[in-house]
């Protein structure tokens, strides 16, 4: 088991080591199969860079985000506006709040969380009460007829709370990638202490 | 099987237990999926066997699923670990008349689960629905007794090294047996809510992710060497699946929870690694796909090659699946969709149950030394397996799109029903294809033991020509 480290991505056994392995692997017939010493194409390795990018990427909250109460709050603004007052069907509100609410920052979000004026009316007073808190109105979720505090735990703010606003990075993402880094080494070490793949065995010894 | 029960070790004939193991996979396989087909022709045709509570959906349902993972997917297992493992070590299974008991009671313990679960007596949890004292001598007479037997086999064996099989089949039957025994503790300590909820999906997915995965694929492993007679194409690849299905595979299990009010931070740990699972099946494609180098004649010649390759292939869109649409946007989607259900048959009866059928293939003919009875009929039960997994999976993929669309745009749920009817039509006919498919299986195993052509000492029955 001795190890050699002055060129680790080489080989990170010695000679004896390596010579051992070797014996073993072409002395010996495993049920009458055999294992090459090739190493991972190249394009796959680059396919498996891409896949931990993707895995990433790909994850952040921001997709599948759910509907926070700020992106309603400008359609409640205008529910008792004289125009949408003046409008006497439900659908007809609707389509004028929404045609009419301004543009901000949530109007991707707006677009992927459509609601009626029904749904509107549940959540009203609600998130009104809240603006009246004076609280961050991004803090909270609606989930059907009820506006609650959304269930994240975020960086502690400088009031001592802690910030429920759904985030971009969160310590999942932070534990990812200590356990990736942990499993490369992991792996590395296991494959570099195999002879080089340089050396292929000899199958006509055991076969 | 009761003469041997009694019989002392050193008079059991080796590759008794396996052989055992093979058949009982095979029956099981034909009930499961029989089972698979009722359920399915009740959700296309409402009034198809109405007035019993005991026929009803709700009653049916776990009785296929239990019947599949059990009887057929892990009874092959253990005929594969049964010939495979000691054949990798040269030497002999520790002790057969361990097998022979693990089968006789695996096959009396599913039987009354089974008929518990008939019943309507469960725990309630998907996947881990067998009732308490179930899961008990499951533990005890089911995943214990395998597991001793591989583990000695393997502390036993004559060789030096270990091959790639042998590390998948040892870590295979110990993750498991902590899987189920953790993963069914909300029964024993009466857990409930979140805690209950997130052991219940910890439990489902490592069993796919700790069992089902890797011991198909330690198959796969052993299955194309020796029957191509290339050697594999990388051991160090090994290395690398190993320890990623090991790392990636046991830490995605919130994901299956992604609407659920778990922490955020853990839904994306979950989904992060629930995209790297694609890591231990690159490496598994590509380490089988090149081994097959210079012998790809045999996919189509061969059946064990057939079957295996079928299913490393269907890996590819299994992991492209899995991978993706537990992430938070897709799975907003497809989440408690039919996509869902395609995809648990693209893992179980695509990817899973091609690889096994090639070991019990191959096991059966190797350890009864009888050439398979016919080639024709081992070809109609591929297609039809085949061809009615891709109309189940296809259908079933579409009715979950349409179910998704739905779901998100509150389209009336009696709209969505008569939406996807006639794909509920489809999943019947594929399903009922595949039961067809398994019934000519059973028939021509049973003919290869009674008639098939005896195969001379020293050669493999892939080195014979086909007669039939």
């Amino acid at each position: 088991m001795a190890w050699k480290l002055d060129n680790p991505l080489y080989s990170m056994a010695d000679e004896e080591q390596n010579n051992k392995a070797k014996h073993v692997w072409e002395g010996e017939s495993l049920g009458g199969i055999a294992e090459d010493n090739n190493r991972l194409p190249q394009a796959v390795v680059w396919l498996l860079v891409l896949t931990v990018l993707t895995a990433f990427a790909i994850t952040f909250p921001l997709w599948g985000k759910r509907p926070t109460a700020a992106i309603y709050a400008d359609y409640i603004q205008l529910m008792d506006s004289p125009q949408v007052q003046a409008i006497a069907d439900d659908k007809g509100k609707m389509e004028y709040i929404v045609k009419n609410a301004p543009v901000g920052p949530h109007k991707s979000e707006q677009d992927r969380h459509p609601l009626t004026m029904d749904d509107l009316r549940m959540i009203k007073d609600q998130v009104i009460e809240l603006q009246r808190k004076n609280v961050d109105l991004e803090e909270y979720t609606v989930i059907g007829d009820k506006v609650v505090l959304a269930n994240f735990e975020g960086p502690i703010k400088e009031n001592g709370e802690v910030m429920r606003k759904q985030p971009w990075w969160d310590k999942g993402y932070t534990i990812d990638v200590f356990y990736v880094a942990y499993f490369c080494i992991a792996v590395l070490i296991v494959i570099k202490r195999l002879p080089h793949y340089s050396w292929q065995p000899d199958h006509s010894v055991a076969h | 099987m009761l003469k041997y029960l009694f019989a002392r070790n050193e008079d059991i004939p080796p590759g008794t237990a396996a052989v055992f193991f093979g058949f009982s996979s095979i029956i099981w396989f034909v009930i499961g999926t029989g089972l698979g087909s009722f359920n399915a022709a009740k959700l296309a045709f409402p009034d198809f066997v109405m007035g019993s509570e005991l026929f009803s959906f709700g009653h049916m349902r776990q009785v296929h699923v239990f019947a599949v993972i059990f009887g057929w997917i892990s009874m092959a297992f253990a005929m594969a670990m049964m010939y495979i493992t000691p054949a990798l070590g040269n030497t002999k299974l520790w002790s057969e008349k361990l097998g022979v008991w693990n089968c006789f009671l695996w096959n009396v313990g599913l039987s009354l689960g089974l008929t518990l679960l008939w019943a309507g007596i469960t725990s309630g949890r998907e996947y881990s629905d067998f009732p308490w004292p179930i899961d008990l001598y499951i533990a005890a007479f089911i995943a214990l007794p395998l597991a001793i037997n591989v583990w000695m086999t393997i502390i036993k064996r004559r060789t030096q090294g270990i091959y790639t099989t042998n590390w998948f089949f040892g870590a295979g039957v110990f993750m498991v047996t902590i899987v189920f025994i953790v993963g069914n503790s909300p029964e024993w300590f009466n857990l409930t809510g979140l805690s209950e909820a997130y052991l219940t999906w910890w439990f489902a997915h490592n069993v796919l992710g700790l069992w089902i995965t890797p011991v198909a694929a330690a198959i796969a492993y052993y299955t194309v060497p020796k029957v191509t007679g290339n050697p594999l194409y990388s051991h160090r690849i090994g290395h690398l699946h190993f320890w990623s299905v090991v790392v990636f595979y046991s830490t995605p299990a919130a994901h299956h929870l992604m609407s659920a009010p778990l922490p955020e931070w853990l839904k994306s740990f979950a989904s992060v690694e629930g995209v790297l699972i694609l890591v231990p099946a690159i490496a598994f494609v590509s380490n089988l796909l090149l081994t097959m180098q210079g012998k790809w004649h045999m996919f189509v010649e061969n059946v064990e090659i057939k079957f295996t390759i079928s299913g490393v292939l269907l890996a590819i869109p299994l992991n492209m699946q899995g991978g993706f649409q537990q992430t938070r946007a897709i799975n907003w989607y497809v989440h408690g969709t039919g996509w869902i259900v395609a995809h648990a048959h693209l893992a179980l009866l695509g990817f899973s149950t091609f690889l096994e059928g090639a070991a019990v293939y191959y096991g059966i003919q190797t350890l009864l030394r009888r050439k398979l009875y016919s080639l024709a009929l081992a070809n109609f039960h591929f297609w039809f397996l085949l061809i009615g997994f891709a109309i189940y999976w296809i259908s079933m993929t579409i009715a979950g799109l349409i179910q998704g669309a739905g779901k998100i745009y509150e389209v009336p749920y009696i709209d969505v029903v008569i939406a996807e009817h006639p794909y509920m039509i489809a999943r019947w006919v594929g399903g009922t294809m595949v039961f067809t498919g398994n019934i000519v299986w059973l028939y021509n195993m049973y003919m290869t033991a009674r008639a098939g052509t005896e195969i001379p000492e020293g050669r493999l029955p892939h080195e014979l020509a086909y007669e039939r």
